[in-house]
């Protein structure tokens, strides 16, 4: 890997930079509205001021990939994200819903995001960025980081075309992570060195600590358990369209078999005496969970995104990891890696089928 | 899992491959083979034709298990359809295990020339899901 070592206020210089060699046609950055944080789509390089401030915020309010679901054009996006946000879309180029060529991805280290209303609201005491110690401290206040990311394995920027690394107190490791990243570096004119960005130790404490804290997740673990936690459950299907890896143009469930009205409800009535309404609330939770098994990043955009508070995070990240595990595939690692369920091994799962 | 439950008689849905299960199935009929008259078959052209979401239709509109039946692996009328089949299948029941719903689904190879093998798994999976009992989903629930 090779990189340089920014200031933190030399940042702002080297996105300008992409967007005035045309390293890039635009760039997908966080920005900050008082004291919260959302993402803006930039072409004029001087609407980007003081980056260095927020694109470590620990705000989690949408996955940026979701922003460029079908950027199927050739102008190039460049996006400054955490590193699920940046997974998700390597897993949109594998299913073809992103320009492979269309994107410069640039992940920056994580310790774990707070969902962006709870970052808005304790911002005095939150700051700029957190780390591993401030995040403790912040919970023993009551202000704990998103579930999704209390059981995040993979906080630390190791995706992507460019990595951004805070490696010390007062400066940043910036270093391409493929081709496309270390020409992208050169261009803006940073003097590459070699740069050893693995951190062994510190993924491993993380890892550490996200399986003991995925332990102490209760997660429905019966068929009762299941009808209880989806109960509130208003079939609004936001959390469909706030996951990247959800991308189907004419999802199922907005077919017939997910709407099934009038004379098809009382249908249904008839058939079993009473139904609860709305009406399935497993068949799309059971279904969705399934479509995204192999794919889900585990960025817990669906429970911020829910207007019941279900916890999704107890259901899609925990039951798509196990469905990962079974494969042995990490989602967003590897854009050569094939999804699972686009290739099979000619003797395997025997076990799993009865 | 408790005893067998007195006179329970599972529903079973089956999805069998024309190719092979479908055609086993057929030939333990005309070959007299006994088996327990639980399953109700609906024939498709290839296990992968299976969406996944069929089963969990299945489970939630009460069925108390869900047969899937294809042809052996490597010996798939389309090639590679059982592969994928078979990934998928995989990939539900270990959802469906979380909730201890997994134990309902199961998949087989049989194939053109097994009606034998056809008609013991039908007494096997049938003891079985009357081992496990009625599907505990609610009436009102989908």
């Amino acid at each position: 890997m090779k990189g340089a070592e920014l200031a933190y206020g030399e940042l702002g210089d080297f996105f300008k930079g992409l967007l005035e060699k045309n390293v890039v046609d635009a760039l997908i950055l966080p920005y900050r509205v008082g004291t919260s944080v959302s993402y803006m789509l930039v072409r004029d390089k001087d609407r980007i001021v003081a980056p260095e401030s927020v694109i470590f915020a620990p705000s989690f309010g949408v996955n940026a990939a979701n922003i460029v679901k079908g950027w199927l054009i050739d102008e190039k996006v460049g996006i400054v994200a955490k590193p699920c946000e940046i997974r998700a879309a390597i897993e949109m180029i594998k299913l073809k819903q992103l320009n492979a060529d269309s994107v410069l991805l640039i992940a920056v280290d994580c310790f774990g995001a707070y969902p962006n209303e709870v970052y808005a609201m304790h911002y005095a005491e939150i700051g700029d960025q957190v780390d591993a110690a401030k995040i403790n401290e912040l919970a023993g206040k009551g202000i704990p980081i998103r579930d999704a990311c209390a059981i995040c394995d993979n906080r630390l920027a190791d995706v992507g075309d460019v990595v951004i690394a805070r490696t010390n107190g007062d400066k940043v490791s910036v270093a391409g992570h493929s081709k496309m990243g270390e020409a992208a570096l050169s261009a803006v004119g940073l003097e590459l060195k070699d740069k050893d960005l693995e951190r062994a130790a510190e993924k491993e404490r993380i890892a550490a600590e996200a399986a003991s804290n995925l332990e102490k997740l209760p997660i429905p673990d019966s068929q009762e358990a299941l009808e209880a936690f989806l109960r509130d459950c208003i079939v609004c299907k936001n959390c469909r369209d706030v996951c990247p890896v959800c991308y189907c143009k004419e999802c199922f469930f907005d077919q017939p078999i997910g709407n099934p009205t009038g004379g098809d409800l009382l249908n249904l009535a008839e058939a079993r005496g009473a139904i609860a309404v709305p009406v399935n609330q497993l068949l799309y939770h059971l279904t969705r969970v399934y479509h995204v098994s192999t794919t889900c990043v585990a960025c817990g955009a669906c429970e911020d995104a829910c207007p019941k508070d279900i916890p999704l995070t107890r259901f899609y990240p925990v039951l798509t990891r196990k469905v990962q595990e079974l494969f042995k595939y990490v989602p967003g690692k590897d854009v050569a890696e094939p999804l699972p369920f686009t290739t099979y091994e000619e003797e395997e799962l025997e076990e799993c089928l009865r | 899992m408790g005893e067998e439950k007195e006179g329970f008689e599972p529903k079973i849905v089956g999805f069998t491959c024309n190719w092979c299960t479908y055609a086993g199935a057929d030939l333990a009929g005309t070959s007299r083979k006994k088996y327990p008259p639980n399953i109700r078959i609906i024939r498709m052209m290839c296990t992968a034709r299976l969406d996944p979401v069929f089963l969990v239709k299945a489970l939630l509109n009460g069925a108390d298990g869900v047969f899937i039946g294809g042809c052996h692996p490597g010996e798939c009328h389309y090639i590679k359809g059982n592969f994928y089949s078979r990934r998928r299948v995989a990939a539900m029941r270990t959802i469906l295990k979380q909730f201890g719903m997994d134990d309902r689904v199961q998949l087989h190879w049989i194939s053109a020339s097994e009606g034998d093998k056809f008609a013991t798994t039908m007494k096997q999976m049938a003891a079985d899901i009357k081992q496990l009992g009625p599907n505990p989903m609610k009436d009102e629930v989908l």
